[in-house]
This record gives C-alpha cells, structure tokens and sequence, in this order.
C-alpha cells in the first residue's frame, strides 16, 4: 500500500535520527571555554599569571582604588567631584565599599589561580628552567596581593594550595604567618626570577630587581609592625643597598631629571621597577574609547587630578563671559576628584622650590589660552601664547596680577588675585597622557607602581629605624641631589642646588623622611600605606589635615582603629559556616 | 448553508411517543378544541434565519444548533449564519468549541441573533493538555485555557502581554520599556532561587541574572505539541486560537525536568472543511506617553544648586557645580527648558492580517500573511514583524494523517538608545535653540558636564545612533498519524525550531549619547546567533472504552530534543564616517572580539535531552477520573551517572454533579472535585557547568605585540555531582458551573515543595572563587486561585454582560539554604522562612531634623541627612541594623474582563490588578558609580522632583542636597516603594455592520471597533507621589548597595527611568470575504 511506504519511510527516518542522535546527545563538548586543567601546559600557566596581572587592573588606576591609596592623609583633599567621601573624611566608612571589596575579592581570586598555577605547574612538562621562571612570577604575584592585603586589612586568612572544593568557611592569620610566607615567596622569587625583562614577560613586569625592592620594603613594614624585630630594619636596609650596588646587573638606574621617569612614553624606562601595563590596543589594553565606564578596568589616573579649567570664565570671579578655556586632551578632561593638600604641600613638603625642582614637575600651574576670541577685562587672550589660567604655588603681587591678563588662583588669594578653590587648584601631572585619541579617553599609559628612586627612601627609613643616620642621610642625598637638577640651568646653578639640598646625618627624623616621600612621590598611589606603616597617620593628619579627616579620624574607637580598612561586609556574610569572620575593630 | 430537518427513525419514535403523551393530557382537559393547534405547529414548524457572533461580534461559524429535545442539528455557515425550520415554541441549544452552550427561545421569532460568550470555564470544551488533548470535564489537573479570541481584546504585539491579568495564577511583571517587549511569566510564582551572576559590568550582571532567574522560574513555552524557545514576540497573535496554561505538577509532570514552572500550550489557527473563507484583521494606533518624569524646573534647579552648597558637608557653602554663565542668563531670563517634551513623539502601530483557510474533508488548509509596526515614543525606537505562515491537513486513507505547520517571522527592532535617564539630568535653564535659532549643541558648556551634546542630536543627528536587531525564524512542526489497529494509535512529531539573529550597533560622535568630538571614538558591533532545536517524538495512544463505563487512554513517549546555540559579536573602533555605520568592520580603526554584548566573545552552547514518558488516563462512566503518569528524562549537562531523573504524577477527579444525588439540585450543573500530585523540576544549569570554566582576560607585557597575551583566572568552583533539583506540588481543586453554565468557575488550592534546589552558591572571596553550584536549597509555596466566569445578564433582546473575574495569592518562602544550620544568606540575600527576594537593609524612619542635631551628632550625621533605626539600640548603625523591609511579591493578583453586547456593539474592559508589593526604583538613590542616579541629590545635574529637606523644611522624605557627595549615607533606602497598582489594561468597543449593508460588496461579516489601551491607572501609590510615571517594573538591575552592606539582587525588577508608558488608541476592522 501507497500509504504504508510513505509511512515506513517517515518512521525509518525517526528511528534514524533519535539512534544517531542518541549517543552523542548526552555528551558535552565545550567549544567556547577553557577548563582548570589547563594549568598544566605551559600555555595555561603563562595565561594563569597574565591573568592576574590583568586583574590587576581593576584595581590600579580605577578610581575607588585611587581613592582609598591617597584620600584621608596629609598630602591631598577632596576635590569638588570627590567620590568615596568617607574615606576623605573617616565619617561612616562604608564596610562595603567598592574598592576595599574589590582589592579583597580580587587578591583572593588571584591567589587562588596563582596556587592553581603552582600546583598544575609544579606537574607541567616544560622546560625546567622556563617552568622555574614562570613559576617565579606565580610566587611574586602571590607575595605582591598578600602584601597588600595584611598592610591594608591586617590579619587575613592565608591560602598557599589550590582551593578546589568550595567551603563557605574561613579564618585570619596572624599577621606574622603571613610576612612569613611573604618573606618566603619573594625571596626565592628574587634568585628565580628573569634578572631583566625578557619574552614573554616583556615591559616592566616582575623581575629579580622588583623583587628585591618589594622584599626591603616588606621586610621594612615587617619590622614596623608586631610582628617585627629590630634585626628587620637591617635586613631591609642590606636588600636596598644591595640592590642599589648592583644596579647595572639588572638593567636599572636613576635618571638624570627627576621629571623623566613620569614622563609619558618612559614607562618602561631604567628608572621603573615594575608596572601595571596598559596600551592603546583595544583587545589587550582592555579598554574603551569616548567613555569612561564604571567599575571597569580602565586607567582615569589622568582624570582624577584635574581641576575645573573649563568653568573659569572671562569675568571670574564675576559672573559672565564665556569659558576661557575649552577642555582638550593636552589639558585634560576634568574630574576634580583630587586636590593638593597646599598647606602641607607648600608649607611644609615643598617649602624650598628654589634648589627643589620637583614641585613644578610634579604639577601643572599653567593654562595655556585654547579658545578663541576670548577677552578678560583685561585684555584679549592669544590661543596658544597667552597663559588662561594660572595656578602659581605664591602670592603673586598686586601689580602683576593687574597686568595679568587671564585669571590668576594662588594659594591665599591675595593681591586681588582668586584664592584656590574645591574645583580650581594646582593639578598633579604625572599621570597626564597626550597620547589619547579623544579627550574623554582614559589613559593607556602603564600605570607606575614601583620606582627605583624610592629604594634610596626605603634604605634611608631603614638605616633610620637601625640607627644608621649616616647611610640614611647618604640614601636621601642621592635622591635630593638629583631632584636639584634642572635641564634649564646652568651647571653651576645646579651645582649650587645640589649643594644647597644636601643634607647632614643630624637633619635625618621620620619627619624629614615623610616630607621627602611627599617631594618625590607625590599622588603616586601609596601614601596611605606609607603612613599606616610609619604609624605616623594619626599625627600627620592632626598636623596637615585637620578639618577634613582628622576631626573624625580621631574620634575612632579604639584609637587609630583606621590604621586599617574594614574587612569587606560581603566576606564577613558569606562566610556562613564556622566561627563569624570577624570585622576589624572600629568599624 | 440551508439546513435541513429530517427526523430520523429514532427520532421519529420518540416524537410519537411525546404525541401519545400530550394527546394522554389533552384528553382530560375540556378544552379539547385546542388540540390541533400543537401537532400542527410542531409539524409544520416556522423558518428560522439567525446569525451567531461572539462578543466582539465577530460571526461563530460551524456552530452546532439544536432544538432542544431532538438529535437533529445543523452547523452555522462561516458568516455565522444559519437557516432552519422548528417549532415556534422550540428551544435551540447552540454550542461551539471554545463557547459557553447558550440556551434560546424561539418565542415564535424568525430572525434570532446570538452571541456566544467564550467558555473560558465551560466544562465542554476541548482542552490541550501536553501530548494530547481531553475534555474538560475529563481533566483532573489545574489547566485554564484562554482563546485567541479574549487574547485580542488587548491587541499587543505579542501573545504575553496581552494575557496579563487574564488568568489566575499566571502573573506577568512588566520589565521593558521597549517596543514589543513582553514581560516576565511566571506561573504560581517562582520556586527556585538564583544566584546572583557578579563580574564587572552592572548592566550585564543584571540581564544574566534575570536570564538565569527565567530558565530557573519562566514556564514552558509548547507551540502545537513543540517546545518553543526564544523570543515570544516571533509569534503573530492573529495566528494563535487558543492557549492553555498547565499549572499544576499533576498537569505538567509529562514534561518533567522542564515542567515546574508551569506549562503555556499554544495552539494555532488551522483550517476546517468547508468553503473558503478569507479574512482580514487591522487596525491602526496612535499612542502618547502617559506621563512625564517631573523634574525640578529653572528656578527650582537654581534653588537646589543654591541649597546643596548650604549643605556641603566638606566645604560648607561652595558648590563645584555654580550655574554656568548660560543658566545665570537664563534663571534670570525666564528660560526653563522641558527636554523630556523635546523628545519624546507619538507612537504609530499598524497591525495588518490576511487569512485564507478552508479544505476539504481529507485537506484542509490555512495560509496568513501578518504585519506588524510599531513606533516607539522615543525617536529611534520600533519594531516590525513579516509573519508569513501555512498549515496543511491531509488525511491520506482512514488509517493516515499527516499535517505541517510552518511558521516564519522576520523581526526588526531598532532600540535606538535610552535618554530618558540623560533628559532628566539636562539643566532645565538652559536653551536648547541659540538667539538666532540654530541648535545650541552644546547647551551645558561651562559646567562640569560641558560636553553633553544637546539631546536633539538624537533627532538631527540619527545616522549616529544605530541599534537594531533582525531576526528570521523559521519554526516547523510536522506529524504522521497511523492507526495501526482499532484504538492503537501511532504519532510522530518531528519540529524544527531555526532562529538567525543579526544585531548591529553604532554609536557616533556629537551625539547625546557620546559627546566625543572625534569619529576616532566612534564604534559600532555586530553580533550574529544562530539557534537551533529540533524535536523527534515519537508517540502510542490507546483509546477504548471498555463496557461503556470504563474509557481508558494510555500515551506512550519517546523523544529526543537538541538544543543549540552560538553567537559571534566584534566591536570596531574608530570609523571613517558616521553613514558607515555598522555596515563594514573592515574600515574601523580597530577591529575585536565584543565581549560586552557577549561575554567570552563568542559563545558555543549544546544540551540534549532524551525523555520516555508514560501516562494512563481511567474515566469510570464520566464520574470518576484517574491520571497516572511517568516520565524519565536524561539531560547532558549533569554529569554521567546523574543524569536521569524520573518524574511521577497522579491525580484523580470526581464529577460529583453526574452521581444521582444531585440530579434534585438544579442549580448545579457542574461540580468537579480535583486532586493531584506530582514532581516535576526545571532545566536551570546551563551547559558545561559541571566542567568549571577559567574566566578569560588579557594583558599585554610591554608594548608591541610579543607581550601579548590572554589570560585565565579561576572564577567559580566546578561541582561534578550536580543533579536537578525537584519539586512536588499536591493541588486541590474545584470545578463548578451552576444556573445552567451561566456561573462557571474553578477554585485551586496547592502547596509546593522544592528541593535540591541549584544555588550557585556565592562563596567567601578568601575561599579563591566567587561562587560554585549546589544542590542544597528548599523552598515552599502555598496559594489559592479563583476564577470565575458569569453571564450576569443574557436577555432576549439581545443584550449580554458577562464577566470573567480572577484572582490569585501566591506564598513562598525559603526553607533551607546551603546547609541546614543557615538561617542567612546575606551576600545573596536569602532568609530561611523568607520569600525568595526580599529588600533587606537598614530601615529609614525619616530625616534627621535640627533639634535633634546632637543625637544626629552622635551618629556622626548632620540634619538634614537619613535617619535610620538602630535596631540593636548600640548607638551605632552597623550591619547589624538591617532588616527585611518588604518583598517582591505580590499580596495578591487578579483581572477583571467585562463584556457588553448589544445588537451589533460590543464593549469590553480588562483590569488587572497587582497589590502589595515592594519595588526599587533606583533613580531616587546613588551609590556615587555604576548603580543609582550619579549625583543625585548633589545638584551637579538635574533629576526627578522630591521634596528635599533644608533647615527650614523639615520634611522626612529626602534628605537635603549636598554638593560635596557623589553618594551620601543610606542612600539605598530612598528607592524602596510601594509598587501596588490597578491598572485598565484595556478598552474594546466594537460595532457589526449589519450584513443587509454589506451584500453585493464581497464582504460577509465586518466589525469596526476602537481600542484604548493602556488608558488610566485607578490606582498606584507610586505614581501618586509624582516619583515614578509608572509602577510596573521596566528593567532590571540598577539598585544601589545599602550603606550598611548588602545589595539588591540583581533578579530584581526594578522601576528605572526609562520611556514612560504608553497610552494608545487604535481603530481596527475584522472582516470576513
């Protein structure tokens, strides 16, 4: 029958397909993801550690991060558009702050790769000495987030082996485990490592340099700490000088200017320890153009520092008159997130610019006119010769200022000229890119972690706490002595410059050293550290800071519980089983 | 179509047997002259013309017609019309699939007009219960069916939005804003808890959660016995004659793993024997926002500038955000700019179908063309469907059938982009036009936010924007029926479900959505998906009713289901000019894989599923009815040894009004009691879960391309054990008609248990991993549903009111969660004897006023900031003080649909109601970044009007404005409100042009109606306060973390500024050739 053909046929064809289907049809295959044991090839542990140095870039040059790194000490105040105000202030810290969380979350992340890495590696059939190298990096790294998490949160819980059961219990170490474990990482992460950069760990990442300078300065915090002994401040200073004499092994050295090593395109230069890189390729420098999204791993470091230029206008302080300046990559694109501190800075920190040429390479005092048609009532501004806006670091005297054409701010506002304010202010510069393609772009600069200049400070603070003011005076006139030169003098105006900053054993105190930090590595994302480790943040802030943080700083309970950030509120509620993780004193 | 009326033999005796009977009576009454009269009238009977149409009036054809108390029948012609002769005196039942029976006297009239009412509880009708269809009064689960035909008294442009409200126990939540969006389903609400998915990008966590929340929680989707996945907006509602919705697990256990959610059956037009019949339905509409966000105007934004540099807690009394020199000019010229009015339009929807359909008694056939287009109120926005479909029905001998249905859709939807956030920043003291007219494009220069492009950009420069999405989707089901011996009978289902889906968008420069200045910045992506399923099922029914009393159907099932998916996505970045748009990726600066749309870049994902399927269905003489089934359903993505899963149901019926006891009670017509139980679970792990994926970045070490690397991380713990997690449902339930059917209704009781449940469970960062997968969760559910339809008034004038009215309340909570000594899960915010989302944060309790400064003080807040209950009363606000504010879910729900009908009009009013549940609505709160309203209350931009506190308004609504915060303390207590509302959904008035009109034009029936959709709100307390336009959800995501710790689930429908709702009017016609 017709019929019944058809009918065998469709039914052949269905027995067909559900039989050949079937076997195959509760079997996976994943085509567009990568599974752990990939560890194990030398691919998989190169990606695990470019992994994490890519992590690292949501926390290095975001804002929140920036934040929590320099708000609430001595050396800035909160500028107009200020984010994360509690820690500018220590009212009501959030302990569930974005930033605290992410550099938590993210540390713990890593270091758990990092033990993947470790463990799958330790197995992988590699090269032996390509496996030592790549494994070196996982141990820096490792080092590198344990670091900072017990600088910033104190006791935390300690992970060296590759989690793969989930647990929703944990517990924090005391803090001397885990220096020790610091201490063991980089110290054979120092011997282990590539002596200078090579394939693939190209540019500035970890090297036997940068783990030596993070070996003094965590045997020096260690030392600070109590967990410390006396024996930490010699070992620290010993690893610094070390590393200073043998400079030219690994490839490093001071510049001549100290303006050089920020300057834009010198990221990788002899000066620089090791960075967070970035680039301008969209894929790998993992970035957006235009915009600036949240919460994203772009670095706005050149946002941050800008004060308002675009809303002076002709009149100012008068109402009226158009914007004397237009915003332009050259100048930045406004965020007024962060502002100098200018009564520590030039009162205190920068109270001699004359030898000291770091503070006008340090900021941007100067506003070149780039609009056209614009007149003050003082007269017509020319694009590109006449200064708009001036940011002078000094009163400037009367007559000068009546014969200034564009709007001039100084610290006092003397004279009838504008006084400093929330959104106008001297603008850090060290972060500045020109490089960019849109003015809203953020920067694709490698972000500066650590540089060689300040191992002389580490070995100074080191040979201080060990009682060596000679070697500490010694250290710290090699940076000042630098820091007098100037391309635009003469050499004997230099000369007399270096002459003038040298300093004598008896002028070294931590004061001194604290200061000098602030001239050389001013806004360079760590100043709140260096005054938690030197204890010193409490009696700085009541010195320099008075209104804006340590009127509730010094209401904490107990006193100087601020010395530490509030362990993340989503670790202490997800840890649902075992003892309650327990929140830091304070908060 | 002329009827005839020839009484068969049976028929014939039984007239004779009457006779004797009335002659009996007659003999003994003295007024035996009137004897005659009756027989003669009953012999010679009267010619009868009539016209049968629904409410909406339009005609009801292959109607049955009887004269009550013979066998003999006739059907009514496609027009509706029928012809026939019966006594004067007679009474004719008619009756139609999907109508409530309707009961006339002839009352010696010639001409009879009836409308039928739709039978939404009628117990005669045919229902579609998953492999097979039963009777109603034979069901013993809790099904409710819905006709296309009260579907499209709210005509939308899919089937989803317009069954909100129109069934209980099915309760569907708004969340778009967007031209054809549809909605969030969900059936006796959720059972399932989803994790949080976290990462980076707010927006993206927010749509994946919600994503994952529906896998776990949306019911299945069957489109003519195939499961249906995608996006519902591919259906055209002109094509859909019926849904039913399977809700409790003794309904839907026959689809196993995939059947705790409920179940959505749709069944489409086909065609039927008979003549010919086109048919043509359109309408055009013309729609206009309901609202505007009301904003502060100019001098208001000026006084807000001027109060929150009072209230700059860091620099008290500077603003960094002075008025620039353009809105001093203005403020003092009177310039207050209303932006939302610049932008937003009318919205136009055109709706257009033809339909032929007809056959013969071996084929039928059907054939429709749709078209669909629908402007949104936001320029840039609409969406356009082609529907092309056809189905076939051929009966090859008496023993085969086989019939196909292809349905194909072609869909555009340009999103353009969202402003509305971005127009309720815009100072209002600005021009948008310069002095000489020209557009001012730049209006904010001098403020912080200077290079905001005027937001008329989004209009004269639209070539910018670009955000659309075509898809074509071709979806096929084909079936053979054989019988293979008496009452054996074999089926094979064969579907094929194919999408392809092509997004492109382009975002330029000089824009309001991207102020770059450089076409350097300019980007544009494409995305391209294809997605395939294709079903076999193989199927054996046994039907036989043994002794007439013992009706036995057994169902036997094998079926093998694959699912695929992939999706490519590049960005390219830089482009020569803004006409390029998203054509050519070749001429961008840059060129890369997009891994914002589409996180991992590009995304491969398969599942497989093999099922059996057993189910035995026992009717004992129609009075007692037993479901047995069983179904074994193996899935690939649980790990060998864990991969079948076996699904039992049962449920027994009684339909107490067919036992003798009852034949006394009148009134009741029907009574059926129900019971059933049942697991069923859903199919919430998606592919490859069990394996652990690395998450994927990349890192360039140095510059140049020798450093370049990608990079892995650990993100989430892999769990090998995995299985599905089970829920057990007991349902309860009532059926009842009475007064002859004019009462119809049902009443379901259920409780629900799930266990196992699939957390990712959300893990300590310290423990190396955000989060793994568990099988640890219990929850349970409790509710009630009532539905009632009633023919309140049917006279014989003509004039009908009926009513359908449901209402449903829904409980559930949280039973246990990861383990069973946890009580909390805060980081995901669950709460042992909680509902499954709940608002948990401290509690604001008002403003701090100035004579409280010094307790404020001690707080270490200020006047004017949020005051917030210490509960543990220690002096401090910790994270101790959170409490469980309010919920997500609704105290109840419930529609009410009324119909009128008059001689040819016919009106009708849905009403849908949602009480007593909480919503966020984000922009009343900041968290000074990704989440909230940046710088609300900071007066750096314009927002939505409150009512703010200053030293001499002592308000206790929001706090007062301080110019030095981005985000200010407890700022994630503003957005939490009532979200309660009753809403007109609909309002239908139509009109049947009478067929004498229309004769000699070709056309045989024609009704012309308007309809307002959307057209008022009875009752919001939200949109009562001025603070939202709408208390429908309209999004996810967006809520800001509590100051105290603890966030709002992403799972969360939140009320985001997005374009306001729309109310629409359109004029249609329904006519028949």
């Amino acid at each position: 029958m017709r019929a019944n053909n058809k009918l065998s046929f469709i039914i052949a064809t269905a027995a067909l397909l559900t039989a050949t289907g079937c076997k195959k049809l509760l079997q996976e295959q994943p085509r567009s993801q990568i599974t752990p044991a990939f560890f194990s090839t030398a691919g998989g542990i190169l990606g695990g550690i470019a992994g994490v140095y890519s992590d690292m870039r949501f926390l290095w040059g975001t804002e929140g991060f920036t934040n929590i790194t320099l708000a609430g000490t001595d050396e800035v105040l909160a500028g107009g558009s200020a984010s994360g105000t509690y820690w500018w202030t220590y009212n009501n810290i959030l302990t569930s702050d974005g930033a605290t969380t992410s550099l938590w979350n993210i540390a713990y992340q890593d270091i758990n790769t990092l033990n993947g890495v470790l463990q799958f590696g330790a197995v992988a059939t590699i090269d032996s000495a390509t496996k030592r190298q790549y494994l070196a990096q996982a141990k820096f790294l490792r080092a590198f987030y344990y670091f900072y998490l017990v600088q910033t949160f104190g006791s935390v819980p300690l992970h060296t082996s590759f989690i793969t059961n989930a647990t929703t219990s944990d517990t924090r170490q005391p803090i001397a485990d885990i220096y020790t474990q610091i201490i063991q990482d980089l110290t054979e992460a120092s011997t282990q490592l590539q002596v200078k950069p090579t394939a693939p760990f190209l540019g500035k990442p970890a090297t036997q340099a940068a783990a030596l300078y993070l070996l003094s300065k965590v045997y020096l915090t260690r030392g600070w700490s109590s967990a410390g002994s006396p024996s930490d401040f010699a070992t620290a200073a010993t690893i610094a000088s070390n590393l200073i004499a043998n400079q030219a092994t690994y490839g490093i050295g001071l510049n001549p200017d100290y303006a050089t090593a920020n300057a834009p395109g010198n990221e990788y230069g002899q000066e620089i320890l090791f960075v967070i890189d970035r680039e301008a390729d969209l894929k790998y420098g993992e970035r957006t153009t235009g915009t600036r999204a949240s919460g994203s791993k772009e670095n706005g470091t050149n946002f941050f520092f800008r004060p308002n230029y675009p809303s002076v206008s002709a009149n100012y302080p008068a109402s009226g008159g158009a914007a004397i300046m237009t915003r332009d990559i050259a100048n930045g694109r406004p965020f007024i997130r962060i502002r100098p501190n200018t009564s520590y800075v030039l009162n205190q920190a920068f109270v001699d610019q004359a030898d000291d040429s770091r503070y006008s390479k340090t900021f941007q005092t100067v506003w070149i006119a780039n609009t056209a048609g614009i007149s003050t009532p003082r007269g017509a501004l020319t694009v590109g010769k006449d200064t708009g806006i001036w940011t002078p670091p000094y009163e400037v005297p009367a007559a000068q200022v009546a014969a200034f054409k564009g709007v001039v701010f100084t610290p006092l506002g003397t004279n009838g000229a504008n006084a400093y304010t929330t959104v106008i202010f001297p603008s850090m510069s060290k972060y500045d890119d020109p490089n960019r393609a849109d003015v809203n772009d953020a920067s694709t600069r490698p972000l500066i972690l650590f540089k060689f200049s300040e191992v002389y400070l580490l070995a100074a603070e080191a040979y201080f706490k060990a009682g060596d003011n000679t070697n500490a005076a010694a250290m710290l006139n090699v940076i000042r002595q630098r820091a007098a030169y100037r391309s635009t003098n003469t050499a004997a105006q230099n000369a007399a410059s270096v002459a003038a900053m040298t300093i004598l054993p008896g002028d070294v105190t931590l004061d001194f050293i604290m200061d000098e930090r602030t001239r050389e590595l001013f806004g360079e994302c760590q100043r709140w550290w260096d005054l938690v480790r030197t204890q010193t943040l409490n009696e700085r802030l009541q010195r320099f800071n008075p209104t804006e943080a340590y009127t509730h700083y010094s209401t904490s309970s107990p006193a100087n519980a601020f010395m530490l950030r509030p362990i993340p509120q989503s670790e202490i509620d997800l840890v649902t089983s075992g003892p309650v993780f327990p929140q830091n004193p304070g908060y | 179509m002329r009827a005839s009326f020839k009484p068969t033999a049976r028929e014939t005796s039984e007239r004779i047997y009457l006779l004797t009977k009335l002659l009996t009576i007659a003999l003994c009454v003295p007024a035996a002259f009137l004897l005659g009269m009756p027989l003669h009238a009953q012999n010679t009977g009267i010619h009868i013309k009539g016209h049968i149409t629904n409410t909406t009036g339009q005609p009801v054809s292959n109607a049955t017609i009887l004269v009550k108390g013979s066998r003999a029948g006739i059907s009514s012609d496609e027009s509706g019309n029928f012809e026939m002769v019966a006594p004067p005196n007679a009474t004719l039942i008619i009756s139609s699939v999907s109508f409530a029976t309707s009961t006339i006297k002839v009352d010696g009239r010639t001409t009879i007009n009836v409308v039928l009412t739709p039978a939404n509880a009628s117990l005669d009708q045919v229902i579609v219960v998953g492999y097979g269809t039963q009777r109603k009064k034979d069901v013993t689960g809790s099904v409710v069916s819905v006709s296309g035909a009260t579907l499209q008294e709210v005509p939308t442009a899919n089937v989803i939005s317009s069954l909100q409200g129109r069934a209980a126990g099915v309760d569907i939540v708004s969340n778009s804003a967007s031209p054809g969006a549809s909605g969030q389903i969900r059936i006796r609400g959720s059972r399932s808890l989803s994790a949080e998915v976290t990462g980076n990008s707010a927006s993206t966590n927010a749509s994946l959660t919600a994503a994952n929340d529906d896998a776990l929680n949306a019911p299945l989707i069957v489109v003519d016995g195939i499961p249906y996945g995608g996006s519902i907006n591919d259906l055209n509602p002109d094509d859909i004659a019926n849904l039913d919705i399977l809700k409790d697990a003794s309904a839907t256990a026959i689809y196993g793993s995939r059947g705790s959610g409920g179940v959505i059956i749709v069944t489409t037009k086909r065609g039927r024997p008979g003549k010919s019949v086109m048919s043509y339905n359109g309408y055009y509409g013309i729609g206009n926002r309901t609202k505007e966000y009301k904003v502060f105007n100019g001098p208001e934004y000026a006084t807000l500038k001027t109060q929150a540099a009072a209230g700059n807690t860091i620099n008290p009394g500077t603003n960094a955000y002075g008025l620039t020199t353009a809105e001093q000019a203005g403020l003092a010229n009177g310039t207050s700019t209303d932006w939302q009015k610049l932008i937003y339009r009318q919205s136009h929807t055109t709706n257009q179908n033809l339909n032929l359909s007809g056959g013969t008694e071996t084929t039928q056939f059907s054939l429709s063309a749709g078209y669909f287009q629908q402007t949104g109120i936001i320029p840039g926005q609409d969406f356009t469907r082609y529907a092309l479909r056809a189905t076939i029905d051929h009966r090859i001998s008496s023993k085969l059938k086989i019939g196909l249905n292809m349905m194909n859709t072609l869909g555009y939807t340009n999103l353009g982009g969202n402003p509305v956030g971005g127009l309720v920043r815009m100072s209002p003291l600005v021009s948008p036009y310069n002095a000489n007219g020209t557009i001012n494009s730049l209006p904010e220069t001098g403020s912080i936010d200077g290079s905001t492009v005027n937001p008329l950009s989004i209009k004269y420069n639209a070539a910018a924007i670009v955000n659309n999405n075509r898809r074509l989707r071709t979806f096929n089901s084909l079936y053979g029926e054989w019988e293979i011996v008496k009452y054996l009978k074999y089926r094979i289902n064969v579907g094929l479900d194919y999408s392809q889906n092509q997004s492109g968008t382009y975002s330029g420069p000089n824009t309001f959505y991207n102020s770059s200045t450089s076409l350097a910045a300019a980007n544009e992506t494409v995305t391209n998906a294809e997605a395939y399923t294709y079903t076999i099922e193989n199927l054996l029914t046994y039907d036989r009713t043994f002794s007439e009393k013992h009706h036995i159907t057994f169902t036997g099932l094998y079926s093998i289901q694959k699912d695929h998916s992939q999706t490519s996505a590049f960005t390219g970045t830089g482009l020569p000019a803004d006409y390029i748009q998203d054509y050519n990726l070749n001429l961008a600066t840059s060129v890369a894989a997009n891994t914002t749309t589409n996180p991992g870049g590009g995304n491969f994902s398969e599942r497989g599923l093999i099922s059996y399927m057993a189910r035995l269905n026992y009717a004992f003489m129609s009075r007692f009815l037993l479901t047995a089934t069983i179904r074994t359903d193996g899935s690939s993505v649980l790990s060998p040894g864990n991969q079948y899963y076996t699904y039992p149901a049962f449920a027994a019926g009684w339909n107490i009004a067919n036992e003798k006891f009852m034949n006394s009670i009148t009134a009741i017509n029907t009574l059926k009691l129900r019971a059933g139980w049942g697991i069923t679970s859903n199919q919430g792990i998606t592919p490859y879960t069990t394996l652990g994926a690395l998450g994927t970045n990349f890192y360039n070490f140095g510059p140049g391309t020798a450093g370049q690397n990608i990079g892995y991380l650990v993100q989430t713990l892999a769990n090998r054990s995995l299985k599905w997690q089970s829920t057990t449902e007991q349902n309860l339930g009532l059926d009842f008609g009475l007064f002859k059917n004019r009462i119809t209704g049902s009443i379901d009781v259920y409780s629900e248990k799930t266990n196992n449940i699939l957390l990712a469970e959300n893990l300590p960062a310290s423990n190396g991993a955000g989060s793994t997968t568990v099988n640890a969760g219990k929850t349970k559910g409790h509710g009630f549903e009532i539905a009632i339809s009633s023919i309140n008034i049917q006279s014989a004038s003509g004039f009908t009111w009926s009513t359908d009215v449901n209402f449903s309340v829904d409980r559930n909570q949280i039973v246990q969660l990861q383990n069973p000594t946890l009580k909390q899960d805060i980081g995901n915010q669950w709460f042992v004897g909680q509902p499954l989302t709940v608002i948990y944060d401290v509690k604001k309790i008002g403003i701090w006023q100035s004579q409280d400064a010094a307790q404020a003080a001690t707080f270490g807040q200020v006047p004017g900031q949020i005051r917030v209950e210490d509960l543990d009363k220690n002096g401090k606000i910790t994270a101790a003080d959170r409490q469980i504010l309010g919920n997500y879910q609704p105290r109840w729900t419930g529609g009410l649909t009324n119909r009128w009908a008059y001689k040819g009009f016919d009106l009708s009013v849905v009403m849908f109601a949602r009480m007593g549940q909480k919503v966020v609505v984000p922009y009343l709160t900041t968290d000074g970044s990704a989440q909230g309203f940046d710088f609300f209350n900071n007066s750096r931009n314009n927002q939505v009007k409150i009512n703010y506190w200053t030293p001499t308004n002592s308000t206790n609504a929001f706090p007062r404005p301080d110019a030095s915060a981005d985000k200010f303390i407890y700022a994630s207590t503003l957005g939490y409100q009532d979200g309660s509302f009753v809403k007109v959904r609909s309002i239908n008035i139509g009109y049947v042009i009478p067929s004498k009109l229309l004769t000699g034009i070709g056309i045989t029936s024609l009704r012309v109606y308007v309809t307002a959709e959307n057209p008022f709100i009875i009752y919001s307390p939200l949109v009562r306060s001025g603070l939202a336009v709408d208390p429908e959800g309209n999004g996810y995501g967006g809520a800001v973390t509590s100051s105290a710790g603890g966030s709002i689930p992403n799972r969360a429908i939140t009320v985001n500024l997005n374009a306001p709702p729309v109310r629409q009017f359109n004029f249609g016609v329904n006519v028949k050739f």
